[in-house]
C-alpha cells in the first residue's frame, strides 16, 4: 500500500493549521483595530457614558460586537482550502498536482491515473514545511495596531474626549464653577472671621454648587440657571428682615466693622471684675472709658443713650443689640456682594469685572461715604466710564486728651486692613490702662493671625510677642 | 487493471511518441513548432483542424507528412464552387456484377481517408461544405440511404485563405463549431524563410519515418480521457468559458464580451478546451491538468467560436485580443469555486 495517501494527509493537515492559525490571528487583528478606530471615532460621544472611568473600556463592546460577523463570516470553508492548496502548488511550481491530489483523496479515488498523481504530489510536499514557506504577511493592520492603541490611550489620557465633547464645559466655561468655588471660599473665610453666620453658610452653598458643577461637568447653560437660581436665593437673604430701619445701614462698611471692634472692646471692659463693682449703675470710670470709643460713642450720642445714666446690664443690653444690628447689617451687605457677583458671573464676559468689583467691595476695605446707601445700586457693578478714586484714608478725628488710640496694624505687604486713627496725645496720664490696650492688641492680633495673610512660620512668633508683652506687664 | 508503473509507463510512451512526431515532421517543415503540436493534440482528442493561413505556408505538405509519420491514409480535396457533395463523400455506380447483372455499387468519396485536407474549404458552396458535416461530427457518411462508416482515426483539416474572400462562402457557424481548433499559420521569419529555401531547393530529405500508427492513436485517446481533473481547473474553464457569453456576468470580464461579442463559445468549446487541456498535460509528462494546460488550450479551442458584433469589426478587435483579455481577468478560484 503507498504511503503517499498517508503523507498528503499530514501535509495537508500542516497546512490548513497554518493557514487557519494565520486567518484567526488576522481576525484578531483586524478587530481589534477596527475596535480602536471605532472608538476614536466615537470620542465626541464619551460623554454620554454615566462614568468617566468606562471610556477606557469602549473597545470591548465594539470588538465583542463584531468578532461573530468576522470569524462566522471568514470562517474556514473548503473553498478556503482548495485556495490554500493553489497556492502550494504556485509556491511549489507543481502544476496543481496538490490540489488535484487533494480532491482526489476526498473522492477516494482508486484509478491507477489517480494514484499516479498522489504519488506525484506526495513526492513534491514531502519536505515541504507549510510555516516556513507560507509565512506570515503583513498588513495594514498589523502595522496600524500599536499606533491605533497608542493614539487612543494618549488621547484618553489626556482627556482629549472632553474637548470634542460639545455638551462639555469649556475651559472658560470651567472657570465659571472654579471662580465660583474660589469667590464661595473667601466669602467663608470671610464671614468666619467677622461671625456672619448668613454668609458663612450661603458660602458653603456655593461651594457645594460650584464644587458639584465641576465635577459634573454642567453644561453651561444649566450652569447659568443654576448660577441665576443662587442668585435670587442669596437677594431674598439679603433684604432687611423688619421694617424699621436700623441706624446700621447708614454706615459704612468700615464703620460697621470698627463699632463691632469698638462693642467687642466694650463688653469685655463691662465684664472685667472692677467694672462690674456696681450691680446696678455703671461707674463713671467705664463710662469714660466707652466714651474714648468713637464710633461707639457716636452711636451712643445718636441713639441719646450718651447721657443717661444705664445700669451695667441695660448698657449691656443695649451694646447686645447694636451688636446684634452691626453683625446683620455686615452679614446682609456681604450677601448682596455675593448675589451681585453671582449675577455678573451669570453674564457671560463680565465675569472677571464682577469678580474684580466682589473683591473691591468684599475685600477691599476702602470705605466710600454712603457705601451702605450705594448697596443696591449700580455703583457696585462696572461702569462704562472710569470711575475716581477717593482719598483711602479719612482725615484723623480730634480726639481728647488721653483717649486710646485704637489702631489696626498693617501686617505684611498690601491693603491695611482697618481704618488708622491718629490721635494727638495730651500730656498727663492716660485714662486707659495699659491691660486693656494690650487685651485689645492681643485680640486684634489673633484675629489677623487666624487669616491667611500672615505667614504660618511668624504666627507663632507674633503670638509670643504678645504674649511677651502681658508677661513683662505682670512682672511691673 | 494497470497498475501506477503501467500508468507512468504508458504517460511516458506518449511523451515519447509526441516529442518524435515533432522532431520527424520538423525534417520538412520549418517552423509552425505550436501547429503541428496542436495538429497532433486534435489529432490524438478526434477532433478536426481548421487551418487559416496565406496560400504557400506549407499547409499540404504539413498534413501529407502528418499522414506518412502517423502511417494513416491521407487525402485532399480542393474545394471549388462546382465542387458536388458526391465528390466528397462518393457515389453510387451502376456497374456489371459478376453475373452481368446491373447493380449499383459504392463508390467511396476522397471522405474515406483517416486525414482528409479539404483545402480552401470557403470556395465551396454551403451544400458542398454540410456535406462534410455528417462525416465530421458522426465520422459517417449516408450515401443512398445507406450508411457508410468512416475509418478511426478520422480527421479533417480544411484550410481558408483569410484574404482572398472574393467568390467564397463563408463556413455557417454550425459547421465551424465542429472544427475542434482553429489554427493560424503564421508568416516565417527571416530565420525560417531562409531554412525553407535551403531545404527545398536542395535534394529532398529521405522518406517520413512512420513513428505511430492509427490503434496506437486510439489508444492514446483513451488515455487522455483518463487523465485527472481537478475541481477547481474545470471551474477555472468553464468560467473563462461563461466569461464569453455577453448575457453571462463573470465580473470584469463581461464588460468584454458585452461590448464586443455577439454570441460566445458553445459548450462543445469548452469540451474541446478540457479535452486539448489533458492532452497537453499527458504530452508533458503530467498526470493532471493545470491551469497552465487551459490556457494554453485557450485560442485554439475557442477562436472560431466567438461571433463578434460590429463594433468588434469597427474597433478591430479579434477574438485571440478578446480571448486574451478575458482569461487575464478570469481569477484561477473563487469562493465559490468549490
Amino acid at each position: 500500500m503507498s504511503e503517499a495517501p498517508e503523507i498528503l494527509r499530514q501535509k495537508f493537515l500542516q497546512l490548513f493549521g497554518w493557514e487557519k492559525r494565520k486567518r484567526r490571528q488576522e481576525i484578531l487583528t483586524t478587530l481589534v483595530c477596527y475596535s480602536l478606530l471605532s472608538a476614536l471615532l466615537l470620542l465626541p460621544v464619551y460623554f454620554l457614558l454615566p462614568e468617566s472611568f468606562l471610556r477606557w473600556f469602549i473597545p470591548l463592546p465594539i470588538f465583542f460586537t463584531l468578532a461573530p460577523f468576522l470569524f462566522v463570516g471568514r470562517r474556514w470553508r473548503r473553498g478556503d482550502s482548495a485556495r490554500a492548496l493553489v497556492h502550494l502548488d504556485k509556491a511549489l511550481h507543481s502544476d496543481e498536482r496538490a490540489i488535484t491530489a487533494w480532491e482526489l483523496m476526498e473522492t477516494k479515488a482508486t484509478r491507477p491515473a489517480a494514484l499516479l498523481v498522489l504519488n506525484q504530489a506526495a513526492e513534491r510536499l514531502k519536505t515541504v514545511d507549510p510555516k516556513a514557506l507560507f509565512s506570515r504577511s503583513r498588513r495594514w493592520q498589523d502595522y496600524a495596531l500599536i499606533p491605533l492603541l497608542l493614539v487612543w490611550g494618549g488621547l484618553l489620557w489626556f482627556d482629549v474626549d472632553s474637548w470634542l465633547s460639545p455638551d462639555i464645559q469649556t475651559p472658560a466655561q470651567q472657570g465659571l464653577a472654579q471662580k465660583l468655588r474660589e469667590f464661595s471660599r473667601e466669602l467663608q473665610e470671610k464671614a468666619g472671621s467677622e461671625g456672619l453666620r448668613q454668609s458663612l453658610q450661603v458660602g458653603r452653598e456655593l461651594e457645594k454648587a460650584a464644587q458639584k458643577s465641576i465635577e459634573s461637568k454642567i453644561a453651561d447653560e444649566q450652569f447659568k440657571s443654576e448660577l441665576s437660581g443662587m442668585s435670587s436665593k442669596v437677594e431674598a437673604l439679603g433684604k432687611p428682615v423688619g421694617n424699621e430701619p436700623s441706624f446700621a445701614t447708614a454706615e459704612s462698611r468700615q464703620s460697621l466693622k470698627d463699632l463691632k471692634a469698638e462693642l467687642e472692646a466694650a463688653q469685655e471692659l463691662l465684664n472685667l471684675p472692677d467694672g462690674a463693682k456696681g450691680a446696678r449703675d455703671v461707674g463713671q470710670p467705664s463710662l469714660d472709658r466707652l466714651a474714648t470709643l468713637p464710633q461707639l460713642k457716636r452711636q451712643l450720642d445718636q441713639q441719646g443713650q450718651a447721657n443717661r445714666s444705664l445700669s451695667q446690664s441695660e448698657l449691656k443690653s443695649v451694646l447686645d443689640a447694636m451688636d446684634k444690628q452691626v453683625t446683620g447689617e455686615l452679614d446682609r451687605r456681604t450677601l448682596l456682594d455675593a448675589q451681585q457677583f453671582l449675577e455678573q458671573l451669570a453674564k457671560q464676559g463680565q465675569a472677571e469685572k464682577a469678580e474684580t468689583n466682589a473683591r473691591i467691595a468684599g475685600r477691599g476695605e476702602q470705605d466710600f461715604p454712603g457705601d451702605g446707601e450705594k448697596a443696591k445700586s449700580n455703583s457696585n457693578r462696572p461702569g462704562s466710564e472710569p470711575g475716581t478714586k477717593e482719598e483711602a484714608f479719612q482725615p484723623a478725628p480730634q480726639l481728647p486728651a488721653g483717649a486710646a488710640t485704637h489702631l489696626k496694624g498693617m501686617i505684611g505687604e498690601g491693603n491695611s486692613s482697618g481704618v488708622a486713627l491718629k490721635a494727638k496725645p495730651s500730656a498727663g496720664k492716660t485714662e486707659v490702662s495699659q491691660e486693656e490696650v494690650i487685651a485689645t492688641y492681643r485680640r486684634q492680633a489673633e484675629q489677623e493671625l487666624n487669616t491667611e495673610r500672615v505667614p504660618e512660620a511668624l504666627k507663632e512668633t507674633i503670638r509670643r510677642y504678645f504674649l511677651s508683652l502681658e508677661t513683662k506687664q505682670e512682672q511691673k | 487493471m494497470e497498475s501506477v508503473a503501467e500508468i507512468e509507463q504508458r504517460m511516458q510512451s506518449a511523451r515519447r511518441s509526441f516529442d518524435e512526431v515533432k522532431a520527424e515532421i520538423a525534417r520538412v517543415i520549418v517552423g509552425h513548432e505550436d501547429l503541428i503540436e496542436d495538429i497532433f493534440i486534435a489529432l490524438v482528442c478526434g477532433g478536426h483542424c481548421l487551418l487559416e493561413g496565406v496560400p504557400g505556408l506549407g499547409k499540404t505538405l504539413l498534413v501529407r507528412s502528418l499522414g506518412e509519420i502517423l502511417s494513416l491514409s491521407f487525402s485532399r480535396i480542393q474545394f471549388t464552387p462546382d465542387l458536388m457533395p458526391a465528390d466528397i463523400t462518393g457515389t453510387n455506380m451502376l456497374t456489371d456484377d459478376p453475373s452481368g447483372r446491373k447493380v449499383f455499387e459504392f463508390q467511396r468519396g476522397p471522405i474515406f481517408a483517416h486525414i482528409v485536407l479539404a483545402d480552401e474549404i470557403n470556395r465551396a458552396t454551403p451544400k458542398t461544405q454540410s456535406a462534410l458535416l455528417e462525416a465530421m461530427q458522426e465520422q459517417n457518411v449516408t450515401v443512398g440511404g445507406k450508411l457508410h462508416r468512416l475509418e478511426h482515426p478520422f480527421m479533417v483539416l480544411a484550410t481558408q485563405n483569410p484574404i482572398e474572400m472574393e467568390g467564397t462562402y463563408p463556413l455557417p457557424e454550425a459547421q465551424v463549431d465542429r472544427f475542434f481548433f482553429k489554427l493560424v499559420l503564421e508568416f516565417p521569419t527571416h530565420a525560417e524563410l531562409s531554412r525553407i529555401a535551403e531545404l527545398t531547393t536542395a535534394s529532398p530529405p529521405g522518406a517520413l519515418r512512420e513513428i505511430i500508427d492509427g490503434p496506437a492513436i486510439l489508444q492514446m485517446r483513451q488515455w487522455i480521457r483518463d487523465v485527472p481533473l481537478a475541481e477547481v481547473v474545470k471551474d477555472y474553464a468553464v468560467r473563462i468559458v461563461l466569461s464569453t457569453h455577453p448575457q453571462k456576468q463573470q465580473g470584469n470580464s463581461a464588460a468584454m464580451a458585452q461590448k464586443f461579442v455577439l454570441y460566445g463559445s458553445s459548450p462543445r468549446g469548452l469540451q474541446s478546451l478540457i479535452l486539448a487541456a489533458k492532452a497537453r498535460a499527458l504530452f508533458a509528462g503530467r498526470p493532471n491538468v493545470a491551469f497552465d494546460d487551459i490556457r494554453a488550450m485557450l485560442l485554439p479551442s475557442l477562436r472560431h467560436r466567438l461571433i463578434l458584433n460590429l463594433e468588434a469589426d469597427a474597433e478591430g478587435m479579434g477574438a485571440e485580443r478578446i480571448l486574451q483579455e478575458i482569461v487575464a481577468q478570469v481569477p484561477e478560484i473563487t469562493a465559490n469555486s468549490l
